[in-house]
């Protein structure tokens, strides 16, 4: 267990180590967004470092908190985790969802922030390749699991497709709304102007005709 | 005798199939974790944020970004390769897209500064398509080796497989990474036309108003203008 927890821990680093990485300062929250249609698995794999690999400080403990809200700001999930892990949600609602990272450590002195560095990796799918798979017992398996997740990669972006497809009516009913609202404030505008001016004559001329100037 | 011959024949050619299926899944498993990302993130108005990317020596690297929300819908880009040079830097674009070829070994900094900005913050999306040395597909060469002994159907079936495989592999990126940047499009239309909307609505309103205190006041100010008068006539 030892053996292959060191090997897991090594592939995790090695595969994680080349995703994209930014820098997250101490206490500091960081937030993705990322639109995700409804029903969807979202996988995260995160590995925390410090900036500068060769100032191994104090090796405090350090951890990262990860907050998930859905499109209505509400908290879909709060965890903590230690250097690296592994995070999943499953959205109910369609829309942009903001992955929210903070670091905490159990440091209790705050001496000029440590700037550390987030390695992160999103996938979507039920089916995500996972950087720690284990090397295949069976061949067959392993070929399964590629075809798997090809075919998950399919139907993600169908359903995407789907998704871009419902946005695209809603963003065509926003535009002939607005096109709506401009005509009608023209014209309730336009008869504004008419009964005033109209109205305004009147007023007038009743007015001057009561002072006997007219 | 032909029994034997036929044993040791099959043998071997389950002994070649071991082979081509553990090279054909050495390969599979390279288009592993994907080293394409995106990212939308939130910039806050005078700040810059930075993100990093490692890269292998003689790659390519692309990067593509555009701004989906935020009033005037520009920010400043710029690319710093390991060595600190400043390759790319795009002072106020909306969009835009960079190839890094040959890239260095190394970590590349990629920066979007909103510092221009006092009070609206940006929604940026950016994509950063990764590609190795010569495609992405390693044990090409150990499959060479393989092929020169026995020319069986099994492993050509085999190695067509695997090409399907992989060129599969291939387009869905591509389709995938299309996608993305429609998606971006459209965000950045839908934003666009929610504040027209609303910018609609809100000076409508205030010209209506403008209109009926205007109106009001007129009529006041000249019958005013003849009380006045009258009290002096008398």
């Amino acid at each position: 267990m030892g053996f292959r927890g060191i090997g897991f821990l090594l592939h995790c680093y090695l595969v994680l180590a080349a995703a994209m990485y930014f820098d997250l300062g101490e206490q500091e929250e960081k937030c993705i967004i990322e639109e995700i249609p409804e029903d969807t698995l979202v996988t995260g794999y995160f590995l925390l470092e410090p900036w500068d690999l060769a100032v191994t400080s104090h090796s405090p403990h350090f951890g990262v908190t990860v907050t998930i809200r859905d499109p209505n700001h509400e908290v879909l999930m709060t965890k903590r985790f230690g250097k690296f892990g592994k995070f999943t949600f499953s959205g109910h609602d369609s829309g942009q969802h903001y992955l929210c990272f903070q670091t905490n450590s159990t440091r209790f002195s705050v001496f000029s922030g440590e700037r550390l560095k987030l390695h992160l990796d999103v996938q979507m799918g039920e089916h995500s390749i996972d950087p720690s798979h284990k090397i295949a017992k069976d061949d067959m398996e392993t070929l399964q699991n590629s075809l798997m997740h090809l075919i998950d990669q399919m139907m993600y972006i169908a359903r995407q497709q789907e998704y871009q497809r419902e946005k695209e009516e809603v963003f065509r009913q926003i535009g002939e709304d607005a096109n709506g609202k401009v005509l009608w404030w023209a014209v309730v505008q336009t008869s504004i102007l008419l009964f005033v001016g109209f109205w305004q004559m009147k007023r007038l001329k009743d007015f001057f005709i009561a002072k006997k100037l007219v | 005798m032909e029994l034997l011959s036929r044993k040791q024949g099959s043998r071997g050619r389950l002994f070649v199939l071991a082979v081509v299926c553990g090279l054909c899944l050495g390969s599979v498993r390279c288009f592993g974790p994907s080293q394409d990302s995106e990212f939308t993130f939130m910039l806050p108005a005078g700040r810059s944020e930075c993100f990093f990317q490692t890269t292998i020596k003689n790659g390519s690297m692309e990067v593509e970004f555009q701004v989906i929300a935020g009033a005037g819908m520009d920010v400043d880009f710029t690319i710093i390769s390991p060595g600190g040079v400043q390759l790319i830097a795009d002072a106020r674009r909306s969009d835009g897209v960079h190839l890094v070829e040959p890239t260095e070994q190394g970590d590349y900094q990629i920066c979007f500064d909103n510092s221009f900005s006092r009070f609206s913050e940006k929604m940026v999306f950016f994509e950063i398509i990764i590609e190795g040395q010569a495609g992405d597909v390693a044990g090409e060469d150990d499959l060479a080796d393989v092929e020169d002994s026995d020319g069986n159907l099994l492993e050509y079936k085999l190695d067509d497989i695997r090409e399907s495989m992989d060129s599969l592999h291939r387009r869905l990126e591509r389709s995938w990474q299309m996608q993305m940047v429609l998606r971006a499009f459209e965000a950045r239309d839908r934003n666009l036309l929610e504040d027209n909307l609303w910018k609609v609505s809100f000076w409508s309103c205030a010209s209506m108003l403008v209109m009926l205190c205007v109106a009001f006041t007129q009529v006041y100010t000249v019958r005013k203008l003849f009380d006045d008068k009258r009290r002096v006539c008398t």
